[in-house]
């Protein structure tokens, strides 16, 4: 509540400053958010309508790039891997985010804040470094999976250079190094829960089920819209891993939007074919989520 | 005595923690074998033999101290950048009324769909027209024009109780004074959620140092790694060589991991504020 001042006159020239200091504020930051992000992205859009080969001038070639990417395979077949990809990890994500979240805040289990850290850990491991311990656990010859697979009489699996398992593999990995970081979104979101429900709840004789059920699902259900558009932002535009991983391969059964992407613009120097194919991702993106807006709201 | 239900909840509490850590520690065991014990079966989770040789190859071989310290350079002025600017915008956007306050916080936080490889053509065509393409300056200043700091210190001010501003105006205070001396001082976690998010995710930063940087010298360890995953694989034709890559993991692994369990307080922090009050 702004304070009621003696005059309107002192009301007026406060305002005034106010404002004038709000954008002195907001200048630092406007300059590098517009500079390096807001503006990139405008532009992006007006590359993606240009045909560029980095050398000489961009020519203006309108819709051309989208219509080309329509008929273009390989661009279907990235799509169709990257929702490939959400389907196989974002469940998961999700799914085992909240079920972890809801594990290690059980007030009657010893040693939850120390499980909490370690399940959390994998996220502060960079990419590459996940690329190197995984392809290594991954070895078909001397991998330790398959090792122990062996037991149960399982492979081995040549895990990054099956066609059919490549996406599998890097999908696993994918929930063993972020898994930590839904846990924690949904941890949040538990703990804001008023544990006195729980207690009346307990009272009323209500099993571990139902009480899921009525009360942390329905009060969850903020964070957890959150959670599930964070991770469909985050899957749907996977790149790191993939690449230190499996490079798009083997073939093209991990080849991803923004791994092509990168191919296009940065190995092949379409640029702007490169920034339709950026944009597309953006704009399906978009779609989905708005989907799942609307899906959402429908169920609530 | 335990119950069948709790046996159960530790069992789980067990499987999840041991999948999340085992991998880390193979990559640890496996790293300080000789390469000739490193691809053997069965595994041994107990090395015969320890030695060095391989986390010396990588020092004497490659720039793989180079590579650490720009990482450091970088992500340690991003985040000192960011701090500044985000503690500045985020209390305009909740204490101050200006005009056009709401609709440039709404199109900033929409800005966070937008996918980040969305800017990086464009960023590359940017830098390269300045000649600053191959600098940290290009890895620095994209990182700064962040949306999640500004994000948590809106929601940060706008838990502090609006009479304590109000008090110090009545007194006569600049808006600026009252950030500097009353409010900043106030905002000490908040500010190291918002500094260990972004150091982290500068340190991580992959797919555009990968585009902007072209000499080895001015890597950051992400892409400097990257390169050894071709010896792993054998891929130059010659036999496949484990210890290197996992001797140069590791280096690069522990010091995040003792940052992070010295930092994990801020980092839940700066999440949980992205999740919970939006």
């Amino acid at each position: 509540m702004p304070v009621i001042p003696a005059n309107l006159s002192s009301t007026k020239s406060w305002r005034k400053a106010e404002s004038f200091a709000g954008w002195g504020f907001m200048l630092p930051y406007l300059i590098l958010f517009i500079l390096f992000r807001f503006g990139p992205i405008i532009e992006g859009l007006f590359f993606s309508l240009t045909r560029w080969n980095l050398i000489g001038r961009p020519t203006f070639v309108r819709f051309q790039n989208y219509t080309s990417l329509l008929k273009d395979s390989f661009f279907l077949i990235s799509l169709r891997n990257s929702l490939y990809f959400v389907v196989l990890v974002a469940p998961a994500l999700i799914i085992i985010g909240l079920a972890l979240a809801i594990l290690v805040n059980n007030p009657s289990l010893k040693g939850r804040r120390i499980n909490r850290t370690l399940i959390f850990a994998p996220y502060a491991v960079m990419s590459t470094v996940v690329g190197v311990i995984w392809n290594w656990i991954y070895d078909k010859n001397f991998g330790i999976l398959n090792y122990y697979l062996g037991f149960l009489r399982i492979g081995p699996i040549a895990w990054l250079t099956e066609e059919s398992i490549a996406m599998v593999a890097v999908a696993i990995t994918t929930l063993w190094w972020t898994v930590g970081y839904n846990m924690i979104l949904f941890l949040a979101g538990l703990q804001e829960i008023p544990t006195e429900l729980y207690e009346a709840a307990l009272v009323d004789g209500a099993g571990s089920w139902n009480t899921f059920k009525k009360i942390t699902l329905p009060l969850l259900r903020p964070t957890t819209y959150i959670v599930i558009t964070l991770t469909l932002i985050n899957t749907f535009q996977v790149f790191d891993q993939i690449y230190v991983m499996t490079g798009g391969g083997p073939g093209t059964s991990t080849l991803t939007l923004i791994q092509y992407m990168y191919f296009q613009a940065f190995q092949n120097y379409n640029l702007g074919y490169g920034a339709a194919i950026a944009y597309a991702t953006f704009i399906i993106l978009l779609a989905l989520t708005g989907i799942l807006q609307i899906f959402m709201k429908r169920e609530a | 005595m335990l119950s069948f239900r709790k046996i159960i909840l530790y069992t789980l509490m067990l499987i999840s923690v041991l999948f999340s850590i085992l991998p880390l520690i193979w990559m640890i065991v496996s790293s300080i074998k000789p390469e000739s014990q490193i691809p053997i079966y069965p595994p041994r989770w107990i090395p015969s033999v320890i030695t060095w040789e391989n986390f010396l190859s990588v020092i004497s071989k490659h720039n793989f101290g180079r590579w650490m310290l720009n990482s450091i350079i970088v992500a340690g002025i991003a985040t000192f950048i960011t701090i500044f600017i985000d503690a500045m915008a985020g209390y305009a956007l909740a204490c101050l009324y200006f005009v056009g306050r709401n609709f440039l916080f709404n199109l900033i936080v929409f800005m966070l769909l937008v996918p980040i490889p969305v800017t990086v053509i464009p960023l590359f065509l940017l830098f390269s027209q300045l000649h600053l393409l191959d600098t940290h300056i290009a890895l620095i200043l994209p990182t700064t024009a962040n949306i999640t700091g500004v994000f948590i210190m809106r929601q940060f001010f706008l838990g502090i109780p609006g009479e304590l501003e109000d008090a110090a105006r009545i007194d006569g205070c600049s808006p600026f004074k009252i950030w500097s001396q009353i409010v900043l001082p106030l905002s000490g976690p908040s500010l190291s959620a918002v500094a260990t998010l972004t150091f982290v995710s500068s340190w991580n930063n992959f797919l555009w140092p990968l585009i902007a940087i072209n000499s080895d010298n001015s890597r950051t360890l992400p892409v400097g790694i990257a390169q050894y995953m071709g010896a792993m694989s054998g891929a130059s034709g010659s036999a496949p060589n484990y210890g290197p890559p996992l001797a140069s993991a590791v280096m690069a692994t522990i010091p995040a991991l003792i940052v992070f369990f010295a930092l994990q307080k801020y980092f839940v922090q700066g999440i949980s504020f992205t999740g919970i009050k939006g």
